[in-house]
């Protein structure tokens, strides 16, 4: 349609006056609600960069942590402790107190459906009460977090620490371990589909780990500087790795397996870094009840039980069932 | 825009614009005021507008404190009861959460229903409570976060239920992200709403019982016009009475009376509505509130099995609260309660407390000696003396007592609204009365003069 020049012009200026009266106040959309950013729920209890624990002390002196103390020969049999001995305080007490993990996939869980403790450190502290009572019942569990179990074994609110517990010189001078159980090294899992491999990859990104754990302080000392992200359990290290919240988790490979047995979507990857030695923590002062729990652990490895609660709960988890460890002893 | 055209030029008289005119009225007046007839005339003027404006000025304030008092039966009471439902609908939530994941294997189905069921209660009384909310931004911002968190809670505790189902431990951290979520949000924001749309309340509840300053003093004014007229007519007429203005003077008195007897009563039953009702409702909320708070941290003692702690101190704090010697929340809403009846579902409540405190010691003891599943038995077990049953039991009580002291509250408020049933039209036939009475009894005096 073509318009007559006059009318082209007037709809000029009508479009002029309507575009400068515009130009005074263009009006906005009204927006009631302006949601800009979610804040994602969060675990109770995390930290995202701690402060390093302050070292109260000096370096700890360099010593073999996974030598232990020899047991004696014979072994009491059970429910016949010696006089005067931890042991039979335990036994008279008529529960053996152990300290354990109810969120540790494979080590120390509850199961969901029976509301029981299971685990390969479950079984361990379980064969410590049919060493002292001749009955594996007769146990009473006290769940801590990781970093509970240095404090409870200090104050003597339990009598062992069954809880994928690295023996280290610095936890020395505090506590007393049995000899290994277990060797485990801390490894990396992240998303299937990940290029991560190592720490080296994780320069500034956020890495999981449970507070007062021995990853926690590798994370933190690692030299391309990723993140340390610092949790109350090790499920809650799952959780967040499962938000995005976490670019990986990183601590001890069977810690792993047990998150990636409950995700398919993870995946370890890269090599072992570190070496942990688990041990059995028992309160200074208890040595012969260090003794003690060596003689189980020996008897439980010679029975087959240890192979076979290995072949239970980790079984095909991480390569072929090693050989137990071999205890080593300080004299 | 002030528009006035500037006198023409040539014109004899110069045209008075629209701005002399009240100049012009002033003169009048007082011309004629100068006579005792125009005086007359401008006073009788004056007391009809008087009694007019009076009338007008009564109807509308009685008008608002009739809507006031209207407004707390229909609107502010149910916020504060949705608001403290939201609340209470959280909390048991996440206690029934808990007692679910203890309970082990799949969640029984009465556990399932009421924490379905307390999901749903909350959501529909925050969509009550958010619909108020506006132009009050404290209040505004508890109702975003929780409407922005509640389905947050809401997805954890399902993925923990998945992995319940499956036997992994990762179901566990879900619900303990979902727990603190709930602790560290959601509650908090539930508990600020309350406790804002209960200060709501009470200050509308302080504005129905407000005295009408303004309009009593128009009525006074009005009242004394009227006799200093009827004075000044005796003494320049010698007639003792003019029936017009003694009509007059008749219903301005009765105004009064009526107006000032009927906002006495209603201020009376506002404030018995307050006491006995807003105030010992207030207190038994808080009571559950805090019930509702020590179930959750009874139950969540078990599931930390052993690193609960927290949980435990947090518990005996609470305590103090709730049956603490002397002055604790239950002793004194029974004081205020105004019945009876109100008076021994408090007292019930009080010894259920103490069967609880009872029940919880047992619970300790089992678990701290070893005995875990006869702990959780006992704590969250159907047995009718075990502390589920016995925390419904005082849940049931305080929530008979929070439903008596809210009938109280509508009945005593109700009462206030009959009482000023027929105020406002009354006031206004009245003042009309009064300006009609005026006007004849000034112009009977007028024709005097002719």
């Amino acid at each position: 349609m073509r318009l007559a020049r006059g009318n082209r012009v007037a709809l000029l200026s009508v479009a002029l006056v309507v575009a400068l009266s515009a130009c005074a106040s263009v009006p906005k959309p009204v927006d009631l609600a302006t949601v800009d950013s979610v804040e994602r729920p969060s675990p109770v209890g995390v930290e995202v960069n701690p402060a390093p624990p302050s070292t109260s002390a000096a370096p700890a002196p360099d010593c073999d942590p996974t030598a232990s103390l020899r047991p004696p020969d014979p072994m009491p049999a059970p429910g016949a402790m010696p006089s005067g001995s931890t042991m039979r305080e335990i036994q008279e007490a008529g529960k053996l107190v152990a300290g354990v993990d109810q969120n540790t996939y494979l080590f120390g869980f509850r199961d969901p459906t029976t509301n029981q403790l299971e685990g390969f450190d479950i079984d361990r502290a379980r064969d410590i009460a049919e060493a002292i009572f001749g009955d594996r019942t007769k146990i009473q569990f006290k769940v801590m977090t990781s970093a509970g179990r240095i404090p409870a074994l200090v104050n003597e609110e339990v009598d062992v620490v069954v809880r994928t517990f690295t023996a280290t010189c610095q936890r020395w001078e505090e506590v007393n371990f049995s000899a290994t159980y277990f060797m485990a090294g801390q490894r990396l899992l992240v998303e299937r589909g990940s290029e991560v491999t190592t720490l080296d990859d994780l320069g500034g990104e956020k890495v999981c780990a449970a507070e007062a754990s021995t990853s926690i302080k590798t994370i933190a000392e690692h030299e391309a500087e990723p993140v340390p992200v610092q949790v109350e359990n090790w499920s809650d290290c799952l959780v967040m790795l499962q938000q995005g919240q976490v670019a990986a988790v990183s601590t001890d490979n069977v810690i792993l397996a047990g998150m990636a047995a409950q995700d398919p979507n993870l995946t370890m990857v890269g090599p072992t870094f570190t070496p942990e030695p688990y041990g059995i923590g028992v309160p200074k002062g208890n040595e012969d009840m260090v003794g003690f729990v060596n003689g189980v652990l020996e008897q439980t490895i010679a029975s087959g039980e240890w192979a076979r609660s290995y072949d239970r709960w980790l079984g095909g988890i991480d390569g072929p069932r090693p050989a137990p460890p071999t205890p080593t002893y300080r004299d | 825009m002030v528009t006035v055209s500037p006198p023409e030029p040539g014109t004899d008289q110069p045209r008075k614009g629209v701005l002399g005119m009240p100049a012009t009225a002033v003169r009048h007046v007082r011309r004629s005021a100068a006579s005792t007839p125009g005086r007359l005339f401008v006073i009788g003027v004056a007391l009809v507008l008087l009694s007019l404006l009076t009338g007008l000025a009564g109807a509308i304030g009685l008008q608002q404190k009739q809507s006031t008092v209207d407004n707390l039966i229909t609107h502010r009471e149910p916020v504060a009861a949705a608001s403290q439902q939201i609340y209470r609908s959280l909390s048991d939530a996440d206690a029934t959460a808990a007692s679910a994941f203890l309970a082990g294997g799949t969640m029984p189905e009465e556990l399932r229903d009421r924490y379905d069921l307390d999901i749903a209660q909350a959501g529909a009384n925050l969509t009550k409570a958010a619909a108020d909310v506006a132009g009050v931004p404290e209040a505004e911002a508890q109702v975003d976060q929780l409407a922005q968190q509640l389905p947050v809670y809401t997805g954890l505790v399902e993925t923990a239920r998945a992995y319940n189902r499956q036997g992994f431990p990762a179901g566990a951290a879900y619900l303990r992200e979902a727990s603190g979520l709930m602790r560290a949000k959601l509650l908090p924001a539930a508990q600020e709403l309350y406790s804002i749309d209960f200060r709501r309340l009470a200050d509308a509840q302080a504005q129905a019982r407000a005295f009408p300053w303004v309009t009593a003093a128009l009525v006074l004014a009005l009242l004394g016009a009227l006799v200093a007229t009827q004075l000044y007519l005796t003494r320049r007429t010698n007639r003792l009475l003019n029936i017009g203005l003694v009509v007059a003077t008749g219903s301005v008195v009765l105004a009064l009376a009526w107006g000032s007897a009927s906002l006495l009563i209603a201020s009376n039953d506002v404030a018995d509505g307050h006491d006995s009702g807003t105030r010992q409702v207030e207190l038994a909320v808080q009571a559950r509130i805090v019930a509702l708070k020590m179930r959750a941290n009874e139950t969540l003692t078990l599931v930390a099995r052993g690193d609960g702690a927290d949980y435990e101190a947090e518990w005996q704090d609470l305590t103090a609260e709730l049956a603490g010697d002397g002055d604790n929340l239950l002793a004194r809403a029974q004081e205020l309660a105004a019945d009876q009846e109100t008076r021994d579902v408090l007292e019930t409540a009080r010894a259920t407390v103490d069967d609880w405190l009872g029940v919880h010691q047992k619970v300790r003891e089992l678990d701290d000696g070893g005995a875990y599943q006869q702990a959780v038995d006992l704590a969250i077990g159907d047995s009718p003396e075990g502390a589920a049953a016995t925390f419904a039991e005082l849940d049931g009580k305080l929530l008979e007592a929070i439903n008596n002291g809210r009938t109280r509250f509508v009945t005593e408020t109700s009462a206030a609204g009959n009482a000023l049933t027929g105020l406002v039209p009354g006031v206004a036939v009245l003042a009309v009365v009064a300006a009609v009475g005026v006007t004849m009894g000034v112009r009977e005096r007028l024709r005097e003069y002719r």
